[in-house]
C-alpha cells in the first residue's frame, strides 16, 4: 500500500530529521550540477543506499516513470536546448542542436531520476507518521505536517478505487483507447467522478475518526516512540553537509557548469 | 453491575438540515452501566443517527436541529464536540476502512493516545492489552492495508479501546465482512462484554439480539419497542413489519404456535415429526445443455501475490441460478472477473458459448456478461437516474430510439419507473444498487454476474434485490451471485459452487452443498439454522416454508 520498507537497517534508525535532510541534500546537489558527469556519485550513493534499505523494490515497480522521465527529458532538452554560441551539431528546418545540448539534456534527465529516486528512498525509509514529525520539527504547525502527509497516506487508496472504477466502467462499455485525445479525456469523466464522490464520503467520515481520537485535543501531545539522536546521526549529518559544501564550491567555480 | 444510567435522552429530536423530516422523534431512553443493548430496524429508522448523538458527531459533522437532553456518565452533551467525548464514547462505523489511517498497527492504536498526552509507559501498556483483548497480538508492525476486513475492524476497535472509553457505540460493525469477519468480531464484543463495558450495538443480523440484555427496535426515529430480546424476538409478524429479519426458530414456532419461545435446535427437533417423508425436497437436477460459459483449468495470480486461482474447471448451464460462496480471498471475485474477461486468467480457457473469450473484444463478453460490482457508488456518475442506464446502450452504439425505450424498461424491471429524472447520488443505497443493476439489465445479457448485492442493505431491501433476480431468473437470464448470507444462497439459489483457498472444492446442486454442513463450517460459511435444524429430523431443507411442507405442522410435545 506504501512505499515504506519495514526493515531496521542504519538509514531506518537514523533521526527523521536526518533522513529529511540527506533528501535535501540530494535535491540541491543534483540541482547545481549541469554536467551529466555530476550527476554520477549522486545516483551512485543513491543505488547503494536503495540496494542496502530493500528498497530496490520500489524503484523497479515505477521503472516505467524513471525511463519515461529519462527518455522525454533528454529528447526535449536536446530538441529545444536552443543556440548557446556552441558550434550546431545538426540542424533541422527551426531546430538547431548545439553540441552542447545533448549533454546539458543527459544531465537533466540524470538530475530528474536523481529527484526521482531520492524521494523514493526518503519514503522507503521513512514512515508517514516520522515524516509528519520531521516537519513539525521544521516548526511546522502539527496538524499542518499531518494534513501533508495525509497526502501520501490516501495516494494508494484513491488509486486502487480508481483501477476498480475504471473496470466498474469497462463493464458498461467504455473504451479508452478509442478517439481523438479530447474524446479520451471525456471519457474519465465516468471515472473522476466515483472516485472524487468516494474521496469526498472517505475525508468525512476521517474527519469524524480523528476527532473521536481526540485529534483536536489542546493537551499537549506524547509519542509513542521518541526519536532521540545518535552519533551516527551526528557523522551522517556532517557527511550530507560536506557533501552538499563540495557541490555548491563547485557549482559557484562554474566546475559543474557545460559553459 | 451497577445500574446507574451511563447514557440518558430525554425528548430527543434530530432533524437533519436539508431534510424534511426528523430523523429522531421524542426519544426517550436509558442505558445502564454495564448493559449490552442491540438496536434493531430498517434503514432510515433513525438508529445511526441516534448512535451519533452519542459521541456528538451529531450536530458537529451533520448539522441540523437536535432538541431534547442527552447525559452521558452524568454530563450534558450541550455544547460538547468529539473531541470532548474521546475516551468516553467510542464509535465504531461499519467504514473500516476509514478508520485506519496509520502505516503499522502500531501506530495505528497509539494515535488516539498520543493526541490524548498519555504518558509512554501507560501508552505501551494499554496497546498491548487493546490488541491482546481483539485477538491482534503480534500484529504490531503490520501495514494495516494489507490486513483483512475482520482483521481491520478489530484494529478500529483496539484504537478506541486504548482510549478506555467507558461507552462502546458500534455502528454495524459487521456489514462490510465475511462470516469470519463477523465471528471474529462478535468474539471481541463478547469479551468486551466480560469486561462490564456499557455497549450499544447496531446491527442487522438477528442472531446478534440473542445474548443482548436488552433489545431496542426502531421506526420512524422512534423507539417502538423496549425488552428482553427472548420477548421480543418472539413476535415474528412486528420484526417483519419492522424490517428486521425474525430467526428460522421463531418463525418456525410461530407457525406452529408453540407456546413458550425455542431457541435450541435439538429442542425445536424434539418437538418436531416428518408426516410426510415422500414431501423431502429431492436434489434439484442439473440442467442438460451447452454450457453458457465455462472454465477449463484456468489458474490466475496477481502481479504481487499468492495464487488466486488454481486449476479451476466449471460450466455454467443457461438459465442456472448459481451461488458463488467462499471466504474473502478464496477466490470468488477473481473467478467471476475471468468469467466476463476483467481478467485474463495466466492458464486455462474460459469459453463464451464454446468460444475462446480470449479471442473476443471486451465489448462483445460484456454485452453478454454482466458483472455488477459490490458497490454501486463505483460506477454511478451521472447526473441523472436515466442517463446512468443509458450510459452503457451509449457506448455499445444501441439507436437513440431504443436506448430510451431500454432504459424504461430496465428501471421498470428494478422498481425504478418514472425515475429517470432524479439525482442517483439522491437515492438509497437500495436503490443504487438496483440502478447498478438495472444499466446492465438495459444491454439485456444472457448473463449477469453480482459480487454481493445484498450487502449494506438491510432485510426488506435484500429481500427486494433478491426477489428482482428471482424474477430475471423465471425470465429465462443465467445468474451468478457472489454471497456470504446463507439465507439469501438457502432462498434463492439452485445450484452452489464454494471455492476454497483459490480451488472450486464443491460444484453441484444447492441441497446437496447444504447437506454437508462440515465443509461449509470448514470455509467458515454457516447454514441457515432452519437447515441444521432439517438435518436433525434426516432431510436437508433449505427455508423455513420448505420444512413446513415436510413437518406438516405436525408438532411433538408443542402442547398445541
Amino acid at each position: 500500500m506504501y512505499l515504506y520498507v519495514d526493515s531496521d537497517t542504519w538509514v531506518h534508525r537514523l533521526h527523521p530529521l536526518v533522513r529529511l535532510l540527506g533528501m535535501a541534500a540530494v535535491f540541491v546537489s543534483a540541482f547545481v550540477a549541469e554536467r551529466p558527469l555530476g550527476q554520477l556519485p549522486i545516483l551512485a550513493l543513491l543505488a547503494v543506499l536503495l540496494r542496502w534499505t530493500g528498497a530496490l523494490g520500489n524503484i523497479y515497480r515505477l521503472r516505467h516513470l524513471f525511463v519515461l522521465i529519462f527518455v522525454m527529458t533528454t529528447l526535449i532538452w536536446t530538441l529545444f536546448y536552443g543556440p548557446d554560441g556552441a558550434p550546431p551539431l545538426l540542424a533541422w528546418g527551426p531546430i538547431t542542436v548545439s553540441r552542447t545540448a545533448p549533454w546539458f539534456a543527459l544531465g537533466m534527465g540524470l538530475k530528474l531520476d536523481a529527484f526521482l529516486a531520492s524521494g523514493i528512498l526518503f519514503l522507503s525509509v521513512t514512515r508517514i507518521e516520522e515524516f509528519a514529525y520531521a516537519l513539525t520539527r521544521l516548526g511546522l504547525p502539527y496538524k499542518v505536517g499531518f494534513a501533508m502527509t495525509m497526502a501520501f497516506r490516501l495516494v494508494p487508496v484513491f488509486v486502487d478505487a480508481a483501477l476498480n472504477v475504471v473496470q466498474a466502467q469497462r463493464c458498461r462499455g467504455l473504451d479508452f483507447e478509442r478517439g481523438n485525445l479530447w474524446v479520451r479525456a471525456l471519457r474519465y469523466v465516468p471515472v473522476m467522478v466515483p472516485v472524487f464522490m468516494g474521496a469526498l464520503r472517505r475525508a468525512d467520515q476521517m474527519a469524524m475518526t480523528l476527532d473521536a481520537r481526540g485529534f483536536q485535543t489542546r493537551a499537549p501531545r506524547t509519542v509513542l516512540e521518541p526519536y532521540t539522536t545518535s552519533p551516527v546521526d551526528a557523522l551522517v549529518t556532517l557527511a550530507l553537509l560536506g557533501g552538499v559544501t563540495v557541490y555548491l564550491w563547485l557549482w559557484m567555480h562554474a566546475s559543474l557548469a557545460l559553459r | 453491575m451497577t445500574r446507574d444510567p451511563a447514557i440518558s435522552l430525554r425528548g430527543v429530536s434530530f432533524t437533519y438540515r436539508s431534510a424534511a423530516e426528523p430523523a429522531l422523534r421524542d426519544v426517550s431512553l436509558d442505558l445502564h452501566r454495564g448493559e449490552f443493548v442491540v438496536l434493531m430496524g430498517a434503514t432510515g429508522a433513525g438508529k445511526s443517527t441516534l448512535a451519533k448523538c452519542l459521541n456528538c458527531s451529531i450536530p458537529q459533522f451533520q448539522p441540523g436541529r437536535l432538541d431534547g437532553a442527552i447525559t452521558v456518565l452524568g454530563r450534558s452533551l450541550a455544547g460538547a464536540t468529539v473531541s470532548d467525548l474521546a475516551g468516553v464514547v467510542g464509535l465504531v462505523s461499519q467504514d473500516f476502512e476509514a478508520q485506519l489511517f496509520a502505516t503499522n498497527v502500531r501506530q495505528e492504536v497509539a494515535f488516539g493516545m498520543e493526541q490524548r498526552g498519555v504518558p509512554r509507559e501507560a501508552m505501551q501498556r494499554r496497546l498491548a492489552e487493546a490488541l491482546t483483548l481483539v485477538g491482534l497480538g503480534g500484529f504490531e508492525s503490520r501495514d494495516p492495508g494489507a490486513l483483512s476486513g475482520g482483521e481491520k475492524q478489530r484494529l478500529a476497535i483496539a484504537a478506541l479501546l486504548a482510549l478506555q472509553p467507558e461507552i462502546l457505540v458500534f455502528d454495524e460493525p459487521t456489514t462490510d465482512l465475511d462470516p469470519l469477519g463477523k465471528a471474529q468480531i462478535f468474539e471481541v464484543l463478547a469479551a468486551l462484554r466480560a469486561r462490564d463495558g456499557t455497549i450499544l450495538l447496531i446491527e442487522h443480523e438477528t442472531d446478534a439480539a440473542v445474548h443482548a440484555d436488552r433489545l431496542l427496535l426502531m421506526e420512524g426515529g422512534r423507539i417502538v419497542a423496549d425488552g428482553a430480546p427472548a420477548r421480543e424476538l418472539r413476535d415474528v409478524a412486528r420484526l417483519e413489519r419492522l424490517g428486521v429479519r425474525p430467526l428460522d426458530l421463531d418463525r418456525i414456532g410461530a407457525a406452529l404456535h408453540w407456546p413458550e419461545r425455542v431457541d435450541d435446535i435439538d429442542a425445536a427437533a424434539a418437538r418436531l415429526v416428518v408426516r410426510d417423508p415422500s414431501a423431502s425436497p429431492a436434489a434439484a437436477d442439473p440442467p442438460a445443455a451447452a454450457p453458457v460459459l465455462a472454465l477449463e483449468h484456468v489458474e490466475f495470480s496477481y502481479p504481487i501475490g499468492q495464487r488466486a486461482l488454481a486449476d479451476v474447471s466449471l460450466a455454467i448451464q443457461p438459465g442456472e441460478f448459481v451461488a458463488l460462496i467462499g471466504q474473502n480471498g478464496s477466490g470468488k471475485t477473481t473467478l467471476a472477473k475471468c468469467l466476463n474477461g476483467l481478467l485474463r486468467p495466466q492458464r486455462g480457457v474460459v469459453r463464451l458459448r464454446g468460444a475462446d473469450l480470449g479471442d473476443l473484444p471486451l465489448n462483445r463478453v460484456a454485452a453478454e456478461v454482466g458483472y455488477v460490482f459490490q458497490n454501486p457508488d463505483h460506477q454511478i456518475f451521472a447526473a441523472s437516474v436515466g442517463d446512468e442506464v443509458a450510459f452503457a446502450l451509449r457506448n455499445f452504439g444501441i439507436a437513440p430510439s431504443e436506448v430510451s425505450e431500454r432504459t424504461r424498461a430496465a428501471l421498470a424491471a428494478v422498481g425504478l419507473a418514472g425515475s429517470e429524472s432524479l439525482d442517483p447520488f439522491l437515492l438509497g443505497k437500495g436503490q443504487r444498487q438496483r440502478l447498478a443493476v438495472a444499466s446492465f439489465l438495459a444491454l439485456e445479457p444472457a448473463v449477469l454476474i453480482l459480487d454481493e448485492p445484498t450487502t449494506g442493505l438491510d432485510y426488506p431491501e435484500q429481500r427486494r434485490m433478491m426477489d428482482l433476480l428471482a424474477q430475471l431468473h423465471a425470465r429465462g437470464m443465467t445468474l451468478v451471485v457472489i454471497t456470504h448470507t446463507p439465507w439469501v444462497v438457502a432462498q434463492y439459489a439452485r445450484h452452489g459452487m464454494l471455492m476454497r483457498g483459490g480451488r472450486l472444492v464443491f460444484d453441484g446442486p444447492l441441497r446437496d452443498l447444504f447437506a454437508d454442513e462440515a465443509l461449509l463450517e470448514s470455509c467458515h460459511f454457516r447454514v441457515p439454522d432452519v437447515t441444521r435444524l432439517s438435518h436433525r429430523l434426516g432431510l436437508t431443507a433449505l427455508t423455513v416454508d420448505e420444512l413446513l411442507t415436510v413437518v406438516g405442522g405436525a408438532a411433538r410435545g408443542a402442547g398445541a
